[in-house]
């Protein structure tokens, strides 16, 4: 039995259950790159108070955040900067009418003044192409979201900040999309043994910067610092109460960090690694989601994917795919079912159903376990403690499924895990990209096929050939045929990204193309 | 075990003499042998390659009387003057034991040339590797694998420090062996027994045996054989396509193409065949054309062989252009069309326009009834089969021959790229500024004209962007400061590859030029999207790009031009194309800090 990790003093939750499970929280609102900001956030946050990765004490995870509301009205909240430059034809105007307008219409900012960017620009168009230009790259740039839950790509410390609700002109924290699964991403990091490494390379790449540091900065992180007012560039505040981990040591935690290595120490330019390393995060919080459960469950860890590699006739694989997905996908609402159940086993709440005040004690003993109830409503139609617990079980279950029963699904869609591509059913099922994560984190140099294969099954649980599914063949829920072919297709699509290299009919290598250079 | 079956049958059929062609390597692995310090042989490739006939005709260079080849036995031996030869003719005969105590000794015969033992090892490369990694940890075990995978991986036959050669047979070239293999069929002794049938030459030519038809064609004219080029070319393609067809299927191929049909047992005809097949006219149905795309074979039995499943690739049959097929439809009565079809379809009246393509044809322009109309469609299919093997090469362009196949720059990577750097000859001008001009609107994603320039840009952020808008740099096609971009061949796999050179003091950047690589390329050249046209090919040359930009990075490092200072930082966005689709020196941004 692992050693869970006392809950906070202050809890922000109306039913405990969730997140004693998983942790204060994942969230399925908030996407993976948005999860990566967040996480970003924090460690440069932390770098400069010389704490990166280091927990002093367990789950207080305390730093603070930026708000860069002049960047994000100028990239976000900045509709008419194309008119002006169309409708005036000399610069002056333009700069007057758009500073005009953006002073007057700015939202979050007091007494914003915007005319220090005049001077930094040679002119008002070179000043719209580079605006053009971030607001392309943006996170969330084209989604239909709020503009202060958009975000520049994250070139540096300067690009970094947190999601607001602004009205008028002030600013709140709502945790719409920075709904913590970032803070639980730091914690986990910190608590693996990589985290001093984890953030050398960070360091190298210029994502994240120590004041002390020689390593010389990006130049699009200097660009935009540059449409920051001097003032607003390091105004920060607290981040508010800290996230909770349940769990202090996990081999998940490592495995997690070891992937990220493995993207990390790849030859990449620019900024490549960044989608590999969001599409691993994603990966990894899916495992932990599902190994919680089971392990609620008393299931033995390790859950199993079946992937079907995508073929143009429906097989068998593509129906093994679905099953499983669902499979997956029940396994958190089960676990928390259980978790509820499993709970009332304990002594104390058949003395409840005993005493003299069996609601009273009932109260008392559920608000210990799990927070709840919290008023009067919750407690509507409970007549004895039975009932109490039905409506805490069916307000769990509900809660559950409006986020974290979603999170599987939608995030196993945005890392190209799972699709529901020709067919009615969602079924693992990788996309290219994904694949291409796998290898750099898998495959240092090389790696022969069927080595490759056991090495997913035994990271991931990937089941894709033949060998790794001889309990299904075994069970009769397939024949070898079926998962052979399903290999083979793996390897014609991983030949086609430039990823395999095939000897003979019978030998083949799976190759990192970012490790090859070096290595040669 | 097909070789074993093979010396068998050559027994019982003592008058028979056996098909030989010449092997490449056998002079090279005999001499080996044969010298002073004999090393250690792995032959290793595809089924059907024929590892085992290389070890029995080496074996049979080197015996002696008493040394007989004994087919039985999985390891036998010899005796080489002061050494011992021992043969394993394939590895996989071998129970696990037998593997791991033969290859910690094949080890030490690797690593130090004094043993008294030296062997000759067959296996296929899968076999190989899974082998060597049970045979254990021993370090000198630990070692030679180490080495024969890296012979593998990097496609060597030798390398320093191992007494070893490794001959990887399923890197002969298939176009090179099949003239040879073609011509011990078609010259065979055995044919001779034809002569006395009456089938073979009678007075009307419809009465012709079509195996003897079949030959004749695959004979051809020894002047100008076009059909026999046109196989080589299409094999030549499969082996720059990466796509291997090995010897033994090169035999199934032609035994196949001479005796197909789909309407007798086994679908393959025999001389007691004949006479039913020509009494009920369906003598067509044995051309050829079709058979060496094994059409003749059910969908099943087709796609499950190797040979037809790569010949398949190129979709001849299905793939048309509309002069063709304004030919075979409308060529009989349109004055325009009329010569070719009398050239191409009237002149074969027994493959070509016979008795019955014409009804259908008829039925087909006066509109047919839906049988007659599938049937007629289906002998499109077959003539154009048949045009891909016929058309002369006087018409070749003309007739845009290679549109008939799924690859239509086919026809002029093999000529003007592959055959051109064979003899030695420049690549056209003309030719690199396409190519050119199609990887620029990869590399940007946008519809950019330029063609003498390569744009190398990225997009700030991902290095992969479909769209790419930061500029970073013009690299001149033509020669000009250690800049340029060429097409070489490979010294090693002997494959046309694409040469990025940034400057002499960086490393240069090159890419294998496939076939389908090359088709994608021109395509996008030609105005094809390049990230629907094929996801694959578009993933491969986004990660050239990347190579290239890699090495661009050293180069400003190595030459420290860096135009961004402390207070000054330098941008150039690719924002506007000029009228005529051009990207010129784009507008420099500069942003005071």
């Amino acid at each position: 039995m692992l050693n869970i990790l006392p809950r906070p003093a202050k809890i922000e939750s109306d039913i405990w259950v969730d997140e004693a499970i998983w942790g204060h929280r994942l969230y399925d609102e908030q996407t993976p790159w948005l999860t990566i900001l967040e996480f970003l956030g924090i460690v440069q946050s932390e770098t400069l108070a010389n704490r990166a990765f280091i927990e002093e004490k367990v789950n207080d995870l305390r730093y603070t955040t930026y708000s860069r509301l002049y960047l994000r009205n100028i990239l976000f909240n900045n509709p008419s900067l194309e008119a002006i430059l169309v409708e005036f034809s000399d610069d002056e105007t333009r700069w007057k009418v758009w500073i005009e307008q953006m002073n007057q219409d700015s939202g979050g900012l007091s007494n914003s003044d915007f005319s220090y960017l005049k001077s930094r620009f040679a002119s008002f168009k070179d000043f719209v192409a580079i605006i053009k230009f971030l607001q392309g790259s943006a996170i969330e740039g084209d989604s239909n979201k709020r503009w202060s839950s958009k975000f520049v790509f994250p070139y540096g410390p300067n690009c970094l900040y947190e999601d607001l609700r602004i009205k008028d002109t002030s600013a709140s924290n709502d945790r719409r999309f920075f709904g913590r699964t970032g803070e639980l991403l730091y914690l986990m990091l910190s608590r693996s043994s990589k985290g001093p490494e984890i953030l050398f390379y960070l360091q190298k790449l210029g994502l994240i910067v120590d004041t002390k540091s020689q390593i010389k900065r990006s130049k699009w992180d200097y660009l935009v610092a540059t449409l920051q007012p001097q003032s607003d560039i390091d105004k920060t505040k607290p981040s508010g109460s800290p996230p909770y981990l349940p769990l202090e040591n996990l081999p998940e935690y490592d495995a997690m960090a070891n992937d990220w290595l493995g993207v990390l120490q790849c030859d990449m330019p620019d900024y490549d690694c960044l989608p590999h390393l969001v599409t691993i995060v994603g990966v990894h919080l899916i495992i932990y989601l599902l190994n919680r459960a089971k392990e609620v469950l008393e299931q033995p860890p390790q859950p199993n994917f079946i992937l079907e590699i995508v073929s143009p006739k429906k097989t068998v694989i593509r129906d093994l795919a679905a099953s499983s997905f669902l499979q997956n996908n029940n396994l958190p609402q089960q676990a928390v079912e259980f978790y509820i159940k499993k709970s009332l086993v304990d002594a104390e709440w058949k003395t409840c159903e005993t005493s003299s005040d069996p609601i009273g004690d009932a109260i008392k003993f559920l608000n210990i376990k799990f927070g709840w109830p919290n008023d009067d409503h919750d407690m509507e139609g409970a007549g004895a403690p039975n009932k109490l617990v039905e409506t805490l079980c069916s307000k769990a279950i509900t809660r559950h499924a409006s986020h974290l029963g979603k999170f599987h699904r939608t995030w196993a869609r945005e890392i190209g895990l799972s699709s529901s591509r020709g067919s009615k059913r969602i079924r693992y099922v990788p996309t290219d990209s994904l694949l291409r994560t796998l290898v750099l984190c898998t495959v240092p140099f090389r790696m022969e096929f069927q080595d490759f294969l056991t090495e997913l099954y035994n990271k991931y649980g990937f089941i894709i050939g033949d060998k790794q599914a001889a309990d299904i063949i075994a069970s009769g829920g397939a024949d070898q045929e079926a998962f052979a072919a399903n290999a083979y297709r793996l390897e014609q699509r991983l030949v086609s990204i430039g990823l395999l290299k095939r000897l003979s009919d019978a030998c083949a290598y799976v190759q990192n193309p970012f490790a090859l250079e070096v290595s040669q | 075990m097909y070789d074993e079956a093979i010396q068998r049958i050559l027994k019982r059929q003592k008058n028979f003499p056996p098909i030989k062609f010449e092997s490449k390597y056998l002079t090279d692995l005999v001499n080996n042998f044969r010298s002073d310090n004999p090393k250690t042989v792995i032959l290793t490739g595809t089924a059907g390659d024929g590892k085992t006939f290389y070890c029995r005709e080496i074996w049979q260079s080197l015996a002696t009387q008493d040394d007989l080849w004994d087919s039985s036995k999985k390891i036998q031996s010899l005796s080489l003057g002061n050494k011992q030869l021992v043969v394993v003719k394939d590895l996989s005969e071998l129970n696990s034991i037998e593997k791991i105590d033969l290859l910690k000794k094949v080890a030490e015969a690797i690593v130090n040339p004094d043993t008294a033992e030296v062997y000759l090892l067959a296996a296929n490369d899968g076999q190989l590797v899974e082998a060597w990694v049970e045979a254990g940890n021993e370090s000198s075990v630990q070692f030679v694998r180490k080495k024969i995978e890296d012979l593998l991986y990097f496609d060597q036959r030798e390398i320093a420090e191992v007494h070893l050669y490794l001959y990887n047979l399923s890197r002969l070239n298939a176009a090179k062996i099949f003239p040879r293999i073609l011509n011990a069929i078609i010259e065979h002794p055995g044919w001779n027994e034809c002569s006395s049938c009456p089938y073979s030459n009678p007075s009307d030519f419809r009465l012709r045996c079509p195996i003897v038809e079949n030959r004749s064609r695959l004979e051809g004219n020894p002047i100008e054989n076009i059909f026999k080029s046109r196989l080589v070319d299409l094999l030549e393609l499969c082996d720059l396509n990466g796509m291997h067809i090995p010897v033994r299927q090169m035999l199934l191929m032609i035994a196949n193409a001479l005796l197909g049909h789909p309407e007798v047992k086994d679908r393959l005809m025999t001389c007691e065949d004949i006479p039913n097949i020509l009494d009920k006219g369906k003598a067509s149905l044995a051309s050829i054309y079709r058979n060496f795309f094994g059409e003749n074979l059910s969908e099943r039995r087709r796609e499950s062989t190797d040979v037809f499943s790569i010949l398949g690739r190129f979709g001849i049959g299905n793939e048309s252009s509309n002069r063709i097929d304004n030919t075979l439809i409308f060529g009989e009565d349109d004055p325009d069309l009329r010569p070719y079809y009398e050239k191409l379809m009237l002149t074969d009246s027994y493959y070509g326009a016979d008795a019955n393509y014409q009804r259908l044809q008829r039925a087909y322009l006066e509109g047919a009834l839906p049988d007659d109309e599938e049937a007629f469609l289906n002998l499109l299919r077959d003539q154009r089969q048949r045009l891909f093997f016929q058309i002369p090469k006087d018409l070749a362009s003309e007739m845009q021959l290679w549109q008939l196949t799924a690859f239509q720059y086919a026809g002029e990577f093999l000529e003007n790229i592959y055959r051109a750097l064979q003899r030695s000859e420049r690549i056209k001008m003309p030719l690199i500024n396409r190519l050119v001009k199609g990887l620029n609107r990869i590399f940007t994603g946008l519809l950019v004209k330029n063609q003498d320039k390569l744009i190398l840009a990225t997009s700030g952020s991902y290095s992969q962007a479909r769209i790419s808008r930061v500029f970073e740099e013009f690299i001149s096609v033509t020669k000009n400061r250690g800049e340029s971009v060429s097409i070489d061949l490979d010294a090693n796999t002997g494959n046309p590859i694409l040469v990025v050179s940034l400057s002499n003091n960086v490393a240069k950047i090159s890419m294998t030029l496939n076939l389908t690589r090359y088709e994608y390329i021109m395509r996008v050249a030609e105005g094809a999207l390049p990230n629907s046209f094929s996801r694959e090919c578009y993933e491969d040359i986004l990660a050239f790009k990347t190579r290239i930009l890699r090495q661009l990075f050293v180069r400003r490092r190595s030459e420290q031009e860096e135009e961004s200072s402390e207070n000054c930082i330098v941008l150039r966005l690719i924002n506007e194309l000029d009228s005529d689709g051009m990207v010129h020196n784009p507008h420099v941004l500069e942003i005071n800090i």
